[in-house]
C-alpha cells in the first residue's frame, strides 16, 4: 500500500475534513452540534482517528539540586495512521525527550508532569514502566539514534531480531498486517484472510520456484520472458517475509490461471521457521543476503548495515508507530537516502506511522506530511510540512529555514534560473577573478598515503594520487564520504602525517623539508581547525591560555601585549572578553568551534585548515560559525582548505570543490561548475542525496 | 514514487491544523549566547564544590584531620609513655588518666593506641607518596613513548602484578627481620604498590595523549615534550589521585597486618597491628585489650577509603554511583 491510498481515504472525507481545516477550533466545531458539517467532522473522527494524539505535554527533570528544569512545556501534536510526522529542532529543544515520553523511556529523573499522551485513544501518559512493556514492540517500534551502541556486540543480528519476535510472541507463521492496512483496504481491496497471510518457508522456496516455471511454461511463457520472469520471483520470493496472496498475485500477474496459482500457493507456501523470518526481516530492511548477514556480530557490520537491523528490529513486531530517533544523522548522505527510501518504502506497505525526530530541515521536508517544530522545549510552529517551510511564520522557524544550507543552496540554484541575482541570497559568491589571478599557496602534488592494516597483508591506499592547488585568498572545499581520505589530506597538508609518497608545497617549499625553525614557521602560517569542538580544547585550560597558548609557543609579545591580543580575538569571533575566565566545559559546541578559530587566528596565518569544522554544529550555529568564516576571508584574506562531507555546506563558502571517493580524486571544478553541471556520476549522487535539495523552501524569505 | 509527488498537499487531518506559537510565550533568544549565569569554573574548582557538598567527604574529613592531628602531636592527648610498661599493672582495668587499662605488659593501652596513630599515618603517607612518584613516571613514560618502551615497562609492571603485595613484603621483609625503622616497611610496600599506579597512569596519559587537543597544539606549533607536560600529564592526574587517596588505606592495613605477624616494624615501635598482636593471646580473657587498636585501625582506614570515594565521585562524575 501507498500514500496515494492513504490519500484516496482522505479524499473520501474530504469536505468534512476541508471544514475541520478551516475551523479555527475543532473542537469546538465537533461539539456545537447544530451545523450538518460538524455532524459529519465527528463521523470523520470515527474513521480515522489520530493514532498517537499528544496534548499539552509536559515533561520535567529533576536537577541535581532538587529544583525542576522544563524539558518539554505545554506540547500537542498527533500523528495519524501511516503518517510521516517529522519533529524539528536543534539540540536541547525537547524533540528526543517528548518522542521518549510517548515510549515511556524517558531517561533519568525525567517524568511526565503534565498534559496526555494517547494512543489509539487511550491514555498512557501515566502508565507504569510495566504497563508500557506490551505497548513497546508490538504497538510502538523504536528506531534509536546511533547505530554504533544500539546492538549489543557480543549477540549475532540474527539474535537480535529475534528477541523482539519472542519478547512480543509474535507469529513468525503468518504477517501481522496493520489495522491500519485493513481499514484502508476496506473498499477495493479485499482483506485477505489469516491463511493467505502466510509466509513461505526456505525449505519450499526450490519446489515452488520449479512450480512456477511448470506453470509459467504450460501457460505458453518462454524464452527471454521465462528468465526474466524467473529472475523476478527469485528476487521477489524472499523467504520469512513473502506472504501466500502475494505469491498468489504474482503468478496470476504472469498469466497463470487463478485457480492454478493459488493451488501453488497454498501447497508450498505454508509459514516459516524463526531463522526464515529474521532472515526475511532483514532483508525487507535492505540488507543484502539476509541469511548469512543474520549470522554476524554487529562488529561485522558498517554503520549503515547496522542501522537497517535496527529498522529490522523496529519493525520486527509490526508496530503501529514507529518513531524514528535520528536514525540517520551518524550516516552519509547517500546512505541516508538508501535507507530512508526503504524505510518509506516499507512503512508505506506496511500502513505503519512514522514519528520522525530530526534536526534536517531539507529531510523533514522531504520525508514528512507535516511537521512540528520545537524550540526551548515548546512546539512554536506545525502544519503540513511544506506549507510551514515554503512560509515559515513564526520567527523561528523562518530562521532556521534561512540557516538550513541545502535549502540555501536551493534558493542560489531557483535565484540564478529565474535570472536574478544570487549573491544576496549567497554568504559565500564564487570569487572567479581570484581564483584566476591568484598565486597559488599550497600546492598539492600526486600525494599518496598507505596505512598497513591489523591482519592484512597488503597496504590500505587511504589517499591515492591526489594533486590539487589552493589558491591564496580562496576557499577549496574537499567532499568526500567517510573513508575517502579527505582527512588524510588534510593531516598531510598540515604536516601532521607524512605522505607515502607525492608532495605538498607551501609558497614553493616541499613542507617536508621543514625542520626547526622552519617547521615552527610553517605552523605560524598553516593553522587548523578541528571537526569535535569538545576534543580540540583541553578542559584544563581556561579560554584565556587556550587562546594564549600559540602566542606563548611561538614567544609573541609580553603578557599585557597576550591579554590584549586575546581579547581582540575574541571581539573578532563575536564573544564577549568576560568568556576568558571560563573554561571549554561551560560553553556549547559553537562557541567552543569560535574559541577554536579565535586560536587558529591568533598568529595571524594565511591558510586554515577546517576539518568538518561545522559538521558537529546545529543548522543555526553552522550558519553563524559560516559567517564568520566567510567575514574572515573577505577581512584578511585568508585561504581556508575546507574538508567536510556535507555537499550543502560547500555552497555557502568554496571557489573550488574537489570530489574525493575512495581515496581517489573524482572530480575538480568550481562550485558553480560542480553544482550545475557534475561531470561525474559519483558527485551526480551525491548532490542527489542531498535532503530537500530538490524543494523549494523559505519562498518568503 | 519520487519525494516530490509525496507532497502532494494532503488534506489536513483534525489536530494537525497549522498552528503558529504566540511569539510572546516563545521569546527567540539569540543564536548561541554565553550563559553568564553561573560563575566560572574550572575542572578543580568544579570537584572541589563537589566535595563540599558530599556527607561523605565531610565525614571523612573531619575524621582524618583529628588522625593527622593525633599523629603530629599525640603528647595533648596523653602525658603517658606508650613504653613505660610494669607488670604489676598488668591488664589492669580502667582508672583516672588510663581510659582503656592496661595490657599484659602493663603499658597503658589508651597512650599506645594515640602513639600508633603517628606510626600508621607515617606509613600510609610515604608509602602513597613513593607509589605515586614512581608509578606516575613509569606509567607516563610507557603510555606516552609506547612502542617497544611501553612493551619493556609494561612486562615489567605485570611482573610485579603476579606476586601478590602482601606475600611479596612477608618474603622480603623476612631477610632483613632483625634491623630497620619504619621505612623498611614503606619501601617494600612501596616496591610492590606501585605498579597498580603506574597501570593506571599508564591508561590515563594513553586516553589523554589521544585527544584531540595535543593535535591541535601540535599543529600551533608545540613539541612532543611540551604536550607531555602541558597538556597530558595535567589531564592525567584525576585518576592518579583517585587510585591514591583510595590505595592509601590499603597500606595503613597492610602496615598493621606486617606487624601483626611479627616481620613489620620492630617489637620496640609502638604500632596497632604489633599490639593487636600481642592482644591475641588473652583475648578470651580481656577482649578490649584488642578492641582499641583494631577500632582506631577500622575507623582511620575506613575514614581514607570514604575520603577515596568522595574525590572519586567528584574528579569522575561518570563512574558516580546513583
Amino acid at each position: 500500500m501507498s500514500v496515494e491510498e492513504v490519500n484516496t481515504v482522505t479524499e473520501a472525507t474530504k469536505n468534512t475534513a476541508n471544514t475541520a481545516a478551516t475551523a479555527s477550533n475543532v473542537e469546538a466545531a465537533a461539539q456545537s452540534q447544530a451545523s450538518p458539517a460538524s455532524n459529519a467532522t465527528t463521523a470523520t473522527n470515527a474513521t480515522l482517528q489520530p493514532l498517537l494524539e499528544v496534548k499539552d505535554l509536559q515533561v520535567d527533570f529533576t536537577a541535581d539540586d532538587g529544583h525542576a528544569v522544563h524539558a518539554v512545556r505545554d506540547s500537542s501534536f498527533s500523528v495519524y495512521p501511516g503518517q510521516w510526522v517529522a519533529i524539528v529542532g536543534e539540540s536541547g529543544s525537547g524533540k528526543s525527550t517528548s518522542a521518549m515520553a510517548v515510549l515511556g523511556l524517558l531517561p533519568g529523573t525525567g517524568h511526565v508532569v503534565g498534559g496526555s499522551i494517547k494512543l489509539n485513544g487511550q491514555e498512557i501518559a501515566h502508565y507504569t514502566p510495566k504497563e508500557f512493556v506490551p505497548l513497546r514492540g508490538s504497538k510502538m517500534g523504536l528506531v534509536p539514534q546511533d547505530p554504533m551502541s544500539n546492538l549489543n556486540p557480543v549477540w549475532r543480528i540474527g539474535t537480535q531480531v529475534k528477541e523482539a519476535l519472542v519478547a512480543n510472541n509474535m507469529d513468525i507463521a503468518h504477517e501481522k498486517r496493520s489495522s491500519l492496512s485493513k481499514a484502508l483496504a476496506s473498499a477495493d481491496v479485499k482483506i485477505n484472510n489469516e491463511g493467505d497471510e502466510t509466509f513461505l518457508g526456505s525449505d519450499k522456496l526450490a519446489q515452488l520456484l520449479e512450480e512456477a516455471e511448470k506453470a509459467l511454461i504450460e501457460v505458453g511463457v518462454e524464452g527471454d520472458k521465462l528468465g526474466r520472469r524467473m529472475a523476478y520471483f527469485k528476487d521477489e520470493w524472499v523467504p520469512g517475509s513473502e506472504t501466500r496472496w502475494r505469491v498468489a498475485d504474482d503468478l496470476i500477474k504472469s498469466g497463470v490461471e487463478d485457480d492454478k496459482a493459488w493451488y501453488i500457493a497454498k501447497k508450498y507456501v505454508t509459514g516459516s521457521t524463526m531463522d526464515d523470518r529474521i532472515a526475511g526481516l532483514l532483508d525487507e530492511a535492505g540488507l543484502p543476503d539476509a541469511a548469512t548477514r543474520a549470522r554476524q556480530f554487529p562488529h561485522e557490520f558498517s554503520g549503515g548495515m547496522r542501522q537497517r537491523a535496527l529498522i529490522a528490529i523496529g519493525l520486527a513486531c509490526r508496530p503501529e508507530l514507529l518513531i524514528a530517533d535520528e536514525p540517520t544523522s551518524a550516516l552519509d548522505v547517500t546512505v541516508q537516502k538508501k535507507i530512508l527510501d526503504h524505510l518509506q518504502m516499507l512503512t508505506d506497505s506496511l500502513g505503519t506511522a512514522v514519528l520522525f525526530i530530526t534536526h534536517d530541515l531539507g529531510l523533514a521536508a522531504e520525508r514528512a506530511q507535516h511537521i512540528v517544530v520545537m524550540y526551548k522545549g515548546q512546539v512554536v510552529e506545525s502544519g503540513p510540512s511544506l506549507e510551514v517551510l515554503q512560509h515559515p511564520q513564526h520567527p523561528y522557524t523562518k530562521r532556521l529555514v534561512a540557516a538550513a544550507p541545502s535549502l540555501a543552496s536551493q534558493r542560489i540554484i531557483s535565484a540564478k534560473e529565474h535570472g536574478q541575482d544570487a549573491t544576496a541570497i549567497m554568504e559565500h559568491a564564487v570569487n572567479e577573478d581570484k581564483l584566476q589571478k591568484s598565486e597559488v599557496i599550497i600546492k598539492v602534488d600526486h600525494l599518496c598515503k598507505e596505512f598497513k592494516l591489523p591482519g592484512r597483508k597488503e597496504l590500505f591506499k587511504a589517499v591515492d594520487d591526489v594533486s590539487l592547488e589552493l589558491k591564496r585568498g580562496t576557499t577549496l572545499a574537499i567532499v568526500g564520504e567517510s573513508g575517502s581520505g579527505k582527512s588524510t589530506v588534510a593531516n598531510m597538508v598540515l604536516k601532521l602525517l607524512e605522505p607515502t609518497s607525492g608532495t605538498v608545497t607551501y609558497e614553493g617549499t616541499d613542507i617536508s623539508t621543514f625542520k626547526g625553525k622552519e617547521l615552527l614557521d610553517f605552523r605560524r602560517h598553516v593553522q587548523p581547525v578541528f571537526q569535535n569542538p569538545y576534543g580540540s580544547l583541553d578542559p584544563m585550560y581556561s579560554i584565556y591560555r587556550s587562546i594564549e597558548e600559540p602566542l606563548r609557543i611561538h614567544g609573541i609579545g609580553d603578557k599585557a601585549s597576550r591579554r590584549a591580543r586575546v581579547a581582540e580575538l575574541l571581539d573578532m569571533v563575536k564573544l564577549p572578553a568576560t568568556v576568558m575566565q571560563r573554561y571549554p566545559n561551560e560553553l556549547s559546541g559553537g562557541q567552543r568551534q569560535r574559541i577554536a578559530i579565535a586560536r587558529a587566528m591568533a598568529l595571524n596565518p594565511d591558510v586554515i585548515v577546517c576539518d568538518e569544522a561545522v559538521s558537529a554544529l546545529d543548522v543555526l550555529v553552522q550558519d553563524q560559525v559560516l559567517q564568520l568564516l566567510n567575514d574572515l576571508q573577505a577581512e584578511k584574506g585568508l585561504s581556508y582548505l575546507f574538508i567536510t562531507h556535507d555537499l550543502a555546506v560547500v555552497r555557502q563558502i568554496a571557489d573550488d570543490v574537489v570530489v574525493m571517493q575512495h581515496g581517489k580524486l573524482v572530480e575538480h571544478g568550481t562550485t558553480d561548475q560542480v553544482f550545475n553541471d557534475p561531470k561525474q556520476q559519483y558527485t551526480r549522487n551525491l548532490l542527489d542525496a542531498i535532503p530537500g535539495g530538490k524543494l523549494e523552501l523559505g519562498l518568503d524569505l | 514514487m519520487s519525494a516530490v509527488d509525496k507532497l502532494k498537499p494532503v488534506e489536513t487531518l483534525p489536530g494537525q491544523e497549522r498552528y503558529v506559537a504566540p511569539l510572546e510565550e516563545t521569546p527567540l533568544r539569540d543564536i548561541d549566547t554565553l550563559d553568564d549565569s553561573s560563575p566560572a569554573t574550572s575542572m578543580w574548582a568544579d570537584a572541589w564544590r563537589t566535595l563540599r557538598k558530599n556527607p561523605l567527604f565531610i565525614i571523612s574529613g573531619i575524621l582524618i584531620i583529628f588522625i593527622v592531628f593525633v599523629a603530629l602531636f599525640p603528647s595533648v592527648f596523653t602525658k603517658e609513655n606508650p613504653n613505660y610498661c610494669t607488670l604489676e599493672r598488668s591488664l589492669e582495668g580502667s582508672m583516672p588518666g588510663h581510659p582503656f587499662g592496661f595490657n599484659m605488659q602493663g603499658c597503658d593501652v589508651y597512650a599506645r593506641v594515640i602513639y600508633g596513630t603517628r606510626t600508621s599515618i607515617s606509613v600510609g603517607i610515604l608509602t602513597t607518596i613513593i607509589v605515586v612518584a614512581i608509578g606516575a613516571l613509569v606509567g607516563a613514560i610507557a603510555g606516552f613513548f609506547g612502542g617497544w618502551v611501553d612493551a619493556v615497562l609494561s612486562r615489567i609492571v605485570d611482573i610485579f602484578m603476579a606476586i601478590p603485595m602482601l606475600l611479596g613484603a612477608i618474603v622480603v621483609l623476612q631477610m632483613f627481620r632483625s634491623t630497620g625503622s619504619i621505612w623498611k616497611v614503606v619501601l617494600v610496600l612501596a616496591l610492590f604498590g606501585w605498579v597498580s599506579v603506574a597501570r593506571i597512569a599508564r591508561g590515563a596519559v594513553l586516553s589523554s595523549k589521544n585527544l584531540e587537543f595535543n593535535t591541535a597544539s601540535t599543529a600551533l606549533g608545540s613539541t612532543p615534550m611540551r604536550n607531555l607536560f602541558r597538556h597530558i600529564i595535567p589531564n592525567s592526574l584525576a585518576p592518579i589521585i583517585v587510585i591514591a587517596t583510595t590505595s592509601l588505606g590499603s597500606y595503613i592495613v597492610s602496615e598493621a597486618t606486617l606487624s601483626f605477624l611479627g616481620i613489620g616494624l620492630p617489637t620496640t615501635t609502638v604500632s596497632w597491628g604489633g599490639d593487636i598482636s600481642s592482644a591475641q593471646t588473652i583475648l578470651r580473657t580481656d577482649p578490649m585489650v584488642l578492641f582499641y587498636p583494631s577500632a582506631a585501625l577500622a575507623i582511620t582506614v575506613l575514614a581514607f577509603i570514604m575520603l577515596g570515594d568522595a574525590v572519586k565521585d567528584a574528579l569522575d562524575p561518570k563512574s558516580r554511583t546513583a
